[in-house]
């Protein structure tokens, strides 16, 4: 039994996943920034393979299901401490009786994987909605006008990836970012094409200035709309979260265009 | 006038209505800008907890007519406003590119005549449609007496449509609101129902052959996401017509505590509109006084939120756990308990049906049990096929333990620490029996 260390990416996962079976069975794994060495237990720093990760990956689709696949991928972009081992765990079982475990709904493995894999689809699709772009413009060297949307998320797990396809059909004309400030990266697409990569906002044009009016409107329009007689900042709170409404204009100053960037 | 001004104003006015759906309908892009998801989408929630996914707005507060319970009527002095159409389309997009909105809510008083309005919101849509090349989420009200020919061409630019009840009976609707007549609501309602059902031929204003027509609409028919989670309704065949009229189907909405109607003449109404007219959805707005008029309760009346909320419980229990109308209420009971939710009321005046054994019940038969849900019954279901299911488990596949207890067995074992027959049932239900004891007992 051995701890395999990894580079904190989903091909590095798989990579230990297959050191698990044809090398040494795996006591953890963990991706490299979060384990502490210990004298005690023996570890190993795994070297990304693509071909070893693309072999576990076939695997898991062929032997389990598609389902159960992309269930470990969610748990994989948590931000839970030990979702790693949540996520061998599963795939160790799912090996073993393969898609019949997609059924299993309250046997602990499952549960504390389906658990996870929830909370980050629920996330992913709460910030589809919880998410504002300002539109950002400047001229280019031949004066004309670009315009850029930009948009700031401080999510709890890693879900730009799960963002990608909804907003790149949406906006399929437009040239958008969405920055994740927690992880200083950013989803960058255009024209229905996307990557993910690091940013630095500070090199982001301007706001244009009709961004100004723009978030007045909207921020006069969500006052206005609640019903007095019903006020109820409880459930509000529950389904939207404080902790999302820094990048939410609704709850910025009126007609503020700070903290765009 | 500025924007902004008619925006405050427009906007405020739009608020009681109930609606807020942006589902039914999945769509990729189509045009140049926006989709639409079958799930549907929240964007915000308000002050009062409701959430915000449309833009809704009243295209005018101008109002020619003159119904009691409407803050916009003739005889009000409110400020007012009307948006031209061009400005409306312009701030819907400026909305919908920065994620604000899922799309646009439409409704207008009644400025100069029904068919006078629905032009204008045509218009509107129009330039959403084929000028800014939007294929998001669009719903417009039609305004009883609108005339046929608008009420299809609406129907082939927005998602859905409604027609609101406003009130739950004729009578009602003949002393508070004279100028709508029922037969204006259901004429409307009935050619959408119609002209869903037969998407190629329109057959405009036939509210009557509609009846046998639709009988045969489509049914909806439950499927499971691919997360395996959350039931979804996806329609046969939808993918025949190119132009599909009002995809997202119709909804309606009433207004609760205005008019004398019982909870049980709400239900079965509602139950009916869901069976003739196929509405995808029936809202229920509580009551806020806005006028003084005799004929209404009076301005110090708390809105009935209670009531409205065990309304949309009753609801529930229509449209997804099989439950008929005179299963919900009957004559003896015309109201909704307050002190509990309404399938724990059926439940407790049907003990016979109970404790049901959790490994042997049928789908429809978990949905009874109180603490069983939409989703937890799938999930009992998806693991019978495994495995038993033990009491531990129950917890862990989304049943609230506290209540099912008293109403399952597990492997042939009772859990509850009282039976349905004690006659201190309610106070271990944690239900404030008040100081009478439900007459059954």
């Amino acid at each position: 039994m051995i701890d395999y260390i990894y580079d904190g990416t989903f091909e590095g996962f798989l990579t230990c996943v297959h050191h698990h079976y044809y090398n040494e069975k795996a006591a953890g794994i963990y991706p490299a920034d979060q384990y502490q060495t210990s004298l005690l237990k023996p570890y190993l720093s795994v070297e990304t393979d693509e071909e070893k990760a693309a072999v576990v990956y076939a695997a898991m689709e062929s032997k389990i299901s598609e389902q159960a696949l992309e269930r470990i991928y969610r748990v994989f972009l948590s931000d839970l401490p030990g979702k790693d081992n949540i996520a061998l765990d599963y795939l160790r079982m799912g090996f073993k009786i393969g898609g019949r475990i997609f059924g299993l709904h309250s046997h602990p493995v499952v549960f504390a994987a389906e658990r996870i894999a929830r909370k980050v689809g629920y996330e992913a699709h709460r910030l589809t909605g919880l998410l504002r772009f300002s539109v950002l413009a400047r001229e280019d060297e031949s004066g004309r006008r670009q315009e850029i949307l930009f948009a700031k998320i401080k999510p709890d797990h890693d879900i730009l990836e799960l963002l990608a396809h909804h907003f790149t059909d949406r906006f399929k004309e437009e040239a958008f970012i969405i920055y994740d400030e927690r992880r200083k990266k950013a989803l960058f697409a255009f024209g229905k094409k996307w990557y993910i990569g690091g940013l630095d906002p500070s090199v982001l044009p301007d706001a244009d200035p009709d961004e100004r009016a723009y978030r007045k409107l909207w921020k006069t329009y969500f006052d206005g709309i609640a019903i007095k007689e019903r006020i109820n900042p409880r459930c509000q709170k529950n389904f939207m979260p404080v902790r999302y409404w820094d990048n939410l204009t609704e709850f910025r100053c009126e007609g503020s265009a700070d903290g765009v960037k | 006038m500025e924007v902004l001004e008619k925006l405050r104003i427009l906007g405020e006015s739009a608020k009681y209505d109930a609606s807020c759906a942006t589902s039914g309908v999945a769509r990729k892009n189509v045009g140049r800008m926006g989709n639409a998801t079958c799930a549907g989408l929240c964007h915000s929630w308000s002050a009062d907890g409701r959430c915000i996914s449309l833009l809704k707005v009243l295209l005018s507060n101008d109002c020619v007519y003159d119904c009691q319970y409407c803050v916009n009527r003739r005889s009000v002095d409110v400020e007012r406003a009307t948006f031209e159409p061009e400005e409306l389309a312009d701030l819907a997009m400026g909305f919908y590119r920065r994620n604000y909105i899922e799309g646009l809510f439409l409704s207008s008083a009644v400025v100069k005549s029904p068919d006078h309005t629905a032009e204008k919101m045509l218009r509107c849509l129009q330039l959403l449609r084929e000028v800014h090349g939007f294929a998001g989420y669009i719903h417009a009200k039609i305004i009883p007496g609108v005339s046929p020919e608008l009420v299809r061409a609406l129907g082939f630019l927005a998602d859905r449509l409604s027609v609101n009840m406003e009130l739950p009976s004729e009578k009602s609707l003949e002393l508070l609101a004279p100028q709508k007549k029922a037969k204006n609501i259901f004429t409307p309602m009935g050619q959408i129902t119609d002209s869903i059902a037969n998407r190629k031929e329109l057959s405009a204003g036939s509210g009557k052959k509609m009846l046998e027509s639709s009988a045969e609409y489509l049914k909806p028919k439950e499927t499971l996401d691919p997360e395996g989670e959350y039931p979804l309704v996806v329609r046969d065949g939808r993918k025949k017509y190119k132009e599909p009229f009002a995809p997202a189907g119709q909804s309606t909405q009433m207004i609760i505590g205005a008019s004398p109607e019982t909870d049980r003449q709400i239900i079965r109404l509602s139950e009916s509109l869901y069976k003739k007219f196929r509405l995808k959805r029936v809202y229920f707005s509580a009551y806020i006084p806005v006028s003084d008029s005799a004929l209404l309760p009076s301005r110090l009346t708390a809105p009935p939120l209670k009531r409205e909320h065990r309304l949309y419980q009753a609801d529930w229990l229509l449209r997804f756990y099989g439950f008929s109308a005179e299963e919900i209420l009957d004559e003896k009971n015309p109201f909704l308990d307050e002190r509990m939710d309404p399938k724990m009321a059926w439940a407790l005046r049907h003990p016979e049906f109970f404790p049901m054994e959790v490994n042997k019940a049928s789908l429809e038969e978990l949905l009874r049990i109180p603490g069983v849900g939409a989703i937890s019954a799938r999930r009992i279901l998806r693991q019978r096929r495994q495995s038993a299911v033990r009491f531990e488990d129950l917890q862990k596949l989304g049943v609230v333990v506290k209540r099912a207890k008293y109403f399952v067995t597990c492997r042939g074992r009772y859990y509850g620490d009282a039976e349905l027959s004690d006659p201190n049932i309610l106070r271990v239900l944690q239900i404030d029996d008040g100081e009478k004891q439900l007459s059954m007992f």
